[in-house]
C-alpha cells in the first residue's frame, strides 16, 4: 500500500500541464467547460445583435428554458444513478392537460389540480421504476413503451383543454416577480428553486451520495446493504414528478393543456448529457444541467435574433451535443 | 457440552442454470474459529460465502445462524446479524473516494431526519481506522479509480474492520497483495482472532492458509471432500484433497 498517487504514474500526465490534468479529472471538470462556452456564446451574440444583451431577452431565454429545467433537474438525478426516461415528455402532457381540465371549472381549486397531476406523474413514474427494478426490463424499453402508453391514454380522454381563466394557475407559468428592480419571471424561479434542492440533494446527503455510487456500481452497493431497487424506484417516481411539474408549469404558461411537450424528453436527455451525465451512469453534477439547458437557450435565443431559421438551429443544437459528448470522450483517456 | 456454532450450513446446494455450483455442503464453524476455505477455481467457495452474505440465495438447504435457521434475502439481512464481507471482486465505487467506500452503508450524518452526511468526522475516523489498521494510502479523499489493486484490498478491508463484525468473511484477500501486504493483512487476522472474532478466509496460497487458520475445509466441484484441523494435515495432504477429490 505504498503505491504512488496515480496522477503522476500516467502517461499523459507529462505532457499537460499538472493544473489542467487535475481540472480535467474533476468529477465537474465540464461545468467549466460549459461555462466557458456559455460566456463565449454570450460575448458573440452580443457583438452580432444590439437587443440580444438585455435583461428582457435573458428572461425570454430563461423563460423559454425554465420548462426542460425542472424535468431535467430530476432527470438528472435519475441519469446519474444510471437509469433513463423517455416518457418525460408524455407524462407532462399528461400532467398539463389534468391540472388544465381541472382548473377550467372555476369551483375547483388550484390544490386539487396539482394534487391529480402530480398524483397522475409520480403513479407513472413508479410503475416505470416497476418494471424496469422488479421485472428487469431495460429502461429504454420500458419507458418508450410508457411514452406509448400515456400519451394514448392522454388523448383519447382529451385532445386539449379550454382556456383557463385562474389567475393563480397563470401567474405559475406567465407571472413574474420583483426581486429589485428586476421582474424575475416565476417559471425561472421555480427553475432555480428546483436545480437547487437537486443540488443540495446530491451534494449533502446519504440519497445524493447512493446516486452516484448505484450509478457506477449498483452491485457493490445492494452488497453493502443499500436498498438498490428502492433507491431505482425513487428517482424513476422523482422523475416523473419532475415531468409533470414541468408540465403544469407549461399549461400556466400557455393558458391551457394543450399536449405541446410530445418529445420533448429528448431535449431534456440532450441537456442533461450536454451538462455531462454520462449515459452509463455515475458521473455528472446539476450545475453542469443548468449550465447545458442555458447553453441550449443562448444559442437558440441568439440565432433566433440573427434570422437564422429553425431548421439550422437545430444543425447547430444537434452539433454541440456531439462534440461536448466527444470531447467528454477524449477526455477519458487521460 | 459443545459450544453453540455461530454459523452452520446442512446440505447447502446451488444450481446455475443447470450448473451445480454447490452440492448438499454441510459445515459447522465454532465462535472464535478461524477456517481456511480452499479448492480450485469453480470449486464453489465464493458461492458459499456468498450465500452465507445474503448475496444469493440457496438453491436448497439450510443456513443456522447461532442455532436458529435464517432466510438471508438481501446483504442486509445477513449484515444485521453482524456478518461483514470481502468480496472476490471487492465491490468498490469507482467513483466515490476511500472515505465514501469505507462507510458505504454506513453513514454519520450531521442531521439524521434529512440524512446530511458528517463527512468531516467520517473523514476524521477514516484516516484513524486506516491508522489503526497501519494502512497508507495517499489521502483518504482519493477516489478508488485511481488506487492500485494492494490500496483497493486496503479500502474494502477497512470497511469490514470499521463495521465492526462478529463473523468476517475474506474472500481472496491476498491475491492482489504484495509481499509487505500479505504480512498486514494476515497479523490483522490475527488481530481479529484476538478479538474473538470469527473468519471464513478464502486463499490459494497454502502457506497463508495454514499460517492462520485452525480448520480447513476442501471443495471441488461443489462438493466437501475435507474437513480437517490445521494442526492435524499438512500442506501436501491438502493439495491431494484439492486435485483428487475425496480417498
Ligand atoms: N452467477 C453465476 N451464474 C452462473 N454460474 C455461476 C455463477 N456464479 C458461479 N457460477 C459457477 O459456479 C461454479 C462455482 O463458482 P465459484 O465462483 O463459487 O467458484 P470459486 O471456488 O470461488 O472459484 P475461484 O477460485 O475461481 O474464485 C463455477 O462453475 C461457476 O462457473
Ligand atoms: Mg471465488
Amino acid at each position: 500500500m505504498t503505491a504512488q498517487p496515480s496522477a503522476d504514474a500516467s502517461g499523459l500526465a507529462v505532457r499537460l500541464p499538472a493544473p489542467l490534468v487535475t481540472l480535467l479529472r474533476r468529477r465537474d471538470s465540464n461545468v467549466f467547460f460549459l461555462l466557458f462556452v456559455l460566456v463565449a456564446a454570450i460575448v458573440f451574440f452580443t457583438i452580432q445583435s444590439p437587443y440580444f444583451f438585455d435583461d428582457r431577452n435573458a428572461f425570454n431565454i430563461g423563460r423559454a428554458v425554465s420548462i426542460t429545467g425542472i424535468a431535467a433537474a430530476f432527470a438528472t438525478l435519475l441519469m446519474i444513478s444510471g437509469g433513463l426516461d423517455l416518457s418525460i415528455g408524455a407524462i407532462m402532457n399528461a400532467s398539463g392537460l389534468a391540472a388544465a381540465v381541472i382548473m377550467v371549472d372555476p369551483e375547483n381549486s388550484i390544490i386539487l389540480a396539482f394534487a391529480i397531476a402530480l398524483g397522475i406523474s409520480a403513479f407513472i413514474g413508479f410503475s416505470n421504476g416497476i418494471i424496469v427494478t422488479k421485472i428487469g426490463v431495460n429502461p429504454i424499453i420500458a419507458t418508450i413503451g410508457m411514452q406509448f402508453v400515456v400519451r394514448g391514454m392522454t388523448l383519447a380522454t382529451r385532445s386539449g383543454s379550454a382556456l383557463v381563466r385562474d389567475r393563480a394557475f397563470l401567474e405559475i407559468g406567465q407571472g413574474e416577480l420583483a426581486i429589485g428592480t428586476l421582474e424575475i419571471p416565476v417559471p425561472v424561479i421555480l427553475m432555480l428553486a428546483t436545480m437547487l434542492l437537486c443540488y443540495l440533494v446530491l451534494r449533502f446527503t446519504q440519497f445524493g451520495k447512493y446516486i452516484y455510487a448505484i450509478g457506477d456500481n449498483a452491485s457493490a452497493c445492494r452488497r453493502a446493504g443499500i436498498n438498490v431497487a428502492g433507491m431505482r424506484i425513487a428517482l424513476y417516481t422523482l422523475s416523473g414528478l419532475g415531468a409533470g411539474f414541468a408540465g403544469i408549469v407549461l399549461a400556466g404558461l400557455t393558458g391551457a393543456g394543450i399536449p405541446y411537450a410530445a418529445g420533448s424528453e429528448l431535449s431534456v436527455i440532450s441537456a442533461v448529457i450536454l451538462g455531462g451525465v454520462s449515459l452509463s451512469g455515475g458521473v455528472g453534477v446539476i450545475q453542469g444541467t443548468l449550465l447545458g439547458v442555458l447553453l441550449v437557450g443562448v444559442l437558440k435565443n441568439g440565432m433566433t435574433l440573427l434570422n437564422i431559421n429553425a431548421n439550422w438551429q437545430m444543425v447547430v443544437e444537434g452539433s454541440v451535443l456531439m462534440i461536448a459528448v466527444s470531447l467528454d470522450q477524449l477526455k477519458q483517456r487521460i | 457440552m459443545e459450544t453453540q456454532p455461530v454459523v452452520e450450513t446442512k446440505g447447502l446446494s446451488r444450481y446455475f442454470k443447470g450448473v451445480v455450483a454447490l452440492n448438499e455442503v454441510s459445515v459447522s464453524i465454532s465462535p472464535g474459529e478461524v477456517v481456511g476455505l480452499v479448492g480450485d477455481n469453480g470449486a464453489g467457495k465464493s458461492t458459499l460465502v456468498k450465500i452465507l452474505s445474503g448475496d444469493l440465495e440457496p438453491s436448497a438447504g439450510q443456513v443456522l445462524i447461532d442455532g436458529a435457521e435464517v432466510h438471508f434475502r438481501h446483504p442486509r439481512d445477513a449484515k444485521n446479524r453482524q456478518i461483514e464481507t470481502i468480496y472476490q471482486d471487492l465491490a468498490l465505487c469507482e467513483n466515490l473516494d476511500i472515505m465514501e467506500n469505507v462507510f458505504l452503508g454506513h453513514e454519520s450524518y450531521r442531521n439524521p431526519l434529512l440524512r446530511l452526511l458528517d463527512r468531516r468526522r467520517m473523514y476524521r475516523e477514516t484516516s484513524q481506522l486506516l491508522e489503526q489498521l497501519a494502512i497508507r494510502v495517499p489521502s483518504t479523499r482519493e477516489l478508488v479509480m485511481n488506487l492500485s489493486g494492494g490500496q483497493r484490498q486496503a479500502t474494502a478491508l477497512a470497511r469490514v474492520a470499521k463495521a465492526g463484525a462478529r463473523l468476517i468473511i475474506l474472500d481472496e484477500p491476498t491475491a492482489a497483495l504484495g509481499v509487505n501486504e500479505t504480512r498486514n493483512l494476515l497479523d490483522l487476522v490475527m488481530r481479529f482472532k484476538e478479538q474473538g472474532k470469527t473468519i471464513i478466509i478464502i486463499s490459494h496460497e497454502m502457506r497463508d492458509v495454514f499460517e492462520v487458520t485452525d480448520r480447513i475445509i476442501v471443495l471441488k466441484r461443489g462438493e466437501l471432500v475435507a474437513d480437517k484441523r490445521t494442526a492435524e494435515t499438512d500442506p501436501d495432504e491438502i493439495v491431494r484433497y484439492i486435485i483428487r477429490g475425496r480417498d
